[in-house]
């Protein structure tokens, strides 16, 4: 096996000490940086997303998965902004004003970070007009809105509708959560829908590659 | 109290929401019945007489504990909410009660002078507790499953010396409740759940349940059960067989799960002295789509799938049902739905 493919094993099993050492290995070896990302951690979250699409993994194998690849990250980062490469999409995420749930929030912004987004969390219980200003801060390709109460749906019903009516630029709107579907992410304006984590990715990509 | 108590309603065919939330919020000053203990006894008791039963539900309310935790760390109260621990705080010994616990404590005392009435306590369980101080429970969780030990992972530490925490702070909750009169106590462990563990995990190994769930629920049990006080054991969140028959095993006198389980499925995993409650997806009560006749229809099918297995069942809701402001009068009709429509009663 190559450093590379042991790095991707590392990460799907969730063994964060291995990832980062067979990162540090991969570039000691003369990998590109860059390299490493895109071959061994975005398609390692990728099958991640996958199993856990088809019920052989779960939440919790999801999030150390997540780890070990944060913990590969913070060896490349480094190398990565010194060379100047950085994620080539942003994307915002948080969980609507009165809301305080994030696990489900937790979970895409994981499985965005593993497609190579630059993610920003804004936290839970975001208020709309908190969206807003981090949209015309941060101008990102993508916002994600989650909700986990059918009681906070009209929260995410007001933030569409502020971030739509505030003159922000140009953003792709995903919801998700719990008790959202695709028919109210069609009512109330979004442009995307994913009823999990995996597919979050997926939805995400498709949005910002068609923009 | 003795569980025939229990048994006897669901031989008569009860039902009853966990419907509190609904009254009090109909009354102009919630927030400030909620810090008087002899109000909210009051609409506890409106609650029981509204329902029709002699289950004095109170409010579950699940922030309770947390709020005593860090107001005895010496957080602001404006923080609690949003706070989570990313190191081993500094927690004394004592944990005061809040204002709202005292309340709730005053509450008990006024629905246990009126006759007639169970008056119930209401606390989250250890589990739960912890999962609100972190960021991320899950990970150490399962990483402590996995075999690391607190001395190898600081964030396995973390997590263990806040369940410890937070065990001791609900057990002086419970006992306050217990001197204010309570008869049973509902213990809410919803996150004690497939989300937090992982199916795949446990299947090999359910120490980690066990440790993190079940041992802390077991101490609690015996603490109830020492008082002679019954308990009513909740966890709404998506559960595995495996959970139900670890929680079958706690001695309680009801159980009630969320809408995620077929509870005519659950009678075989639980003994045939515990009475199985809920059920009904109130979470939904607060979507358009889900209609009225929907709800009596899925009464109507789970009132006759549970009198089809003999097992003593109360019909009711999966978890507390929520007054939405603007949104009353409609998951009110549902709750009536229910609690009205036509249908077999437990033939137990």
């Amino acid at each position: 096996m190559t450093t590379l493919e042991q790095l991707y094993q590392a990460v799907i099993d969730g063994k964060n000490k291995d990832a980062r050492a067979l990162a540090q290995r991969a570039l000691d070896e003369g990998a590109n940086p860059g390299d490493i990302v895109d071959k061994a951690l975005v398609p390692a979250m990728a099958a991640v997303g996958e199993r856990f699409k088809s019920n052989e993994i779960f939440v919790p194998e999801m999030l150390v998965a997540a780890r070990a690849m944060k913990e590969a990250m913070g060896v490349l980062e480094p190398r990565l902004v010194a060379a100047g490469i950085t994620p080539k999409y942003t994307a915002l995420i948080g969980t609507v004003q009165g809301d305080l749930h994030d696990i489900g929030k937790n979970l895409v912004a994981v499985m965005w970070r593993g497609s190579n987004f630059r993610v920003i969390d804004l936290g839970s219980n975001v208020p709309a007009t908190k969206f807003v200003s981090a949209i015309n801060e941060h101008r990102p390709h993508l916002v994600g809105l989650s909700a986990l109460l059918t009681t906070t749906m009209p929260a995410m019903v007001e933030t569409v509708r502020a971030i739509r009516s505030a003159g922000c630029p140009p953003v792709k709107i995903m919801v998700g959560g719990a008790p959202i579907s695709q028919q109210f992410a069609d009512e109330v304006g979004a442009d995307g829908f994913a009823p999990d984590a995996a597919s979050a990715a997926e939805k995400a990509r498709a949005l910002v590659e068609s923009a | 109290m003795s569980r025939q108590t229990y048994l006897s309603l669901a031989g008569a065919g009860a039902r009853l929401p966990i419907g509190t939330h609904l009254l009090l919020h109909a009354h102009p000053d919630p927030e400030a019945i909620v810090l008087d203990g002899r109000r909210l006894g009051g609409v506890i008791v409106e609650a029981a007489e509204r329902f029709r039963t002699s289950l004095a539900v109170p409010l579950m309310d699940l922030a309770l504990e947390k709020e005593a935790l860090l107001l005895a760390c010496g957080l602001p109260a404006s923080q609690v909410d949003g706070h989570h621990f990313s190191a081993p705080p500094d927690i004394p010994d004592e944990i005061p009660l809040t204002p709202r616990m005292r309340a709730a404590c005053g509450a008990l005392a006024e629905v246990a002078c009126r006759p007639g009435l169970v008056p119930i306590g209401m606390a989250i369980g250890p589990f739960s507790l912890m999962t609100k101080l972190v960021c991320d429970p899950i990970t150490p969780v399962y990483v402590a499953g996995t075999g690391v030990t607190a001395d190898e992972d600081c964030e396995v530490a973390l997590v263990e010396q806040l369940l410890a925490s937070g065990e001791r702070a609900i057990h002086r909750y419970l006992k306050a409740q217990i001197g204010a009169g309570a008869r049973a106590i509902m213990i809410c462990e919803p996150a004690a759940n497939m989300v937090y563990f992982s199916p795949k995990q446990l299947a090999v190994d359910a120490r980690v349940f066990e440790r993190f769930v079940m041992e802390p629920m077991r101490r609690i049990a015996g603490l109830l059960a020492e008082h002679q006080v019954d308990l009513i054991f909740h966890d709404c969140g998506e559960l595995t067989d495996d959970m139900v028959r670890r929680f079958s095993t706690l001695g309680a006198a009801v159980l009630s799960f969320g809408s995620s389980r077929r509870l005519w499925e659950d009678a075989r995993l639980v003994p045939s002295d515990t009475v199985l409650y809920g059920n009904l997806p109130t979470k939904r009560f607060y979507a358009d789509q889900f209609t009225v006749a929907e709800v009596e229809r899925l009464a109507r099918e789970l009132m006759a799938r549970m009198g089809a297995t003999g097992h003593p069942f109360i019909l009711g809701s999966e978890c507390d049902v929520l007054s939405v402001p603007g949104k009353e009068r409609e998951i009110l009709s549902k709750v009536d739905a229910f609690m009205n429509c036509p249908g077999a009663s437990c033939a137990c």
